[in-house]
């Protein structure tokens, strides 16, 4: 506990406009991949953000990263019980669009141009345990064990869970096959991550 | 006949993702990939988790809306603060949390006001004082930003002066 602010630190905390250059994209893309659309990723992203601002001062060096995927997946999956308890199901499939932003930017373009859709709707047909799960572990590369931490469930779950969602994803991907190629053999010692 | 089964058991779920991504150590990654080497249908398992792999690798990440970059940037304005304890740099540019110091007299919380939960309301609960603050961070962050603009949230406020906290404008 210093007094002083000018006195010695080892540990500058961050300005806010640098917690968010540093972490925005990757929560965004997070909520994006979690939530399957503009609207939706784009409210998970401002609310995480609120909540890392409220409790900023709790933070402490080194577990930032951890600390997002968290306060983003938890806020998703209450998107989603909330939704399942409301019969969301009601709703239009393309409410998430007609919803969304309010300004379209040329990164909106962008975005459509270069988001692969059939990809992104097979996502977002897993069940949202399964895509967190997946995403997670695939998409934001985080180890088994960081998932279990994050969701507070047990790496088994966890690995189980991976499995499911990935079969589900290939299955609707089946179409695809062709640029799909098992590699047996030869591929089988490969490390895809880590 | 039963050692012979679990020899030749099929790889659970479990281990067929955590072997197609490399995870398995010592015994466990030796007999899956004994296993896999003589079954086609394990091998054939793990190939599926790594092409799923794949193809959600293969689809780019989305971008983020740069209306979106703004309001985040905002967030210290547009967010009730009685729980923050934050202090604003020297020059006045930026605002960060304040650990162990004191906090700046113009961000003691409105006490009165508790935190509103709701998930897209974006109350703007602040004292009169704290108005005045942020409009100086408003400043602050607008010319940090290197962007000649007005921040919508604090001047859409109008301030009760007998209650001293601000109302949203209808």
């Amino acid at each position: 506990m210093t007094a002083q602010t000018d006195a010695p630190q080892v540990w500058v905390p961050p300005t806010w406009d640098e917690v968010v250059r540093e972490h925005a994209d990757r929560v965004y893309r997070l909520a994006y991949r979690l939530s399957g659309n503009r609207a939706d990723a784009e409210d998970l992203t401002q609310e995480t953000f609120v909540r890392v601002f409220r409790s900023l001062a709790e933070y402490t060096p080194g577990t930032f990263e951890g600390w997002l995927h968290r306060i983003t997946t938890n806020l998703f999956l209450d998107m989603v019980r909330r939704r399942q308890r409301i019969r969301f199901d009601a709703l239009p499939e393309d409410a998430g669009d007609r919803l969304a932003s309010r300004e379209a930017g040329p990164e909106q373009a962008y975005e459509q141009m270069n988001l692969d859709p059939e990809i992104q709707r097979a996502l977002d047909e897993l069940p949202a345990d399964f895509r967190v799960a997946v995403v997670l572990c695939d998409l934001e590369q985080l180890s088994y064990e960081e998932i279990a931490a994050t969701l507070q469930i047990k790496v088994g779950t966890v690995r189980s869970r991976i499995h499911r969602g990935r079969v589900l994803l290939r299955q609707a991907l089946a179409h695809r096959a062709p640029g799909l190629r098992p590699e047996e053999q030869a591929d089988t010692e490969a490390v895809m991550r880590r | 006949m039963m050692d012979g089964l679990m020899k030749d058991a099929h790889l659970s779920d479990e281990a067929v993702a955590a072997f197609a991504d490399g995870v398995l150590r010592g015994h466990a990654r030796e007999r899956a990939h004994r296993h896999t080497t003589g079954c086609p249908e394990c091998a054939h398992a793990v190939a599926v988790q790594r092409e799923a792999v794949w193809a959600l690798r293969a689809a780019p990440a989305p971008a983020l809306p740069t209306a979106l970059l703004d309001r985040l940037r905002e967030v210290p304005l547009t967010t009730p603060i009685q729980s923050v304890t934050t202090a604003l740099a020297d020059d006045g540019t930026t605002m960060f949390a304040a650990f162990g110091v004191t906090p700046a007299a113009a961000f003691v919380p409105a006490a009165p006001h508790a935190a509103n939960r709701s998930w897209h309301l974006r109350p703007l609960v602040i004292t009169t004082a704290a108005v005045a603050a942020a409009s100086v961070l408003t400043v602050g962050s607008a010319s940090a930003a290197g962007q000649n603009r007005t921040v919508e949230p604090v001047t859409q406020q109008v301030v009760s002066r007998d209650a001293g906290t601000a109302v949203p404008a209808p």
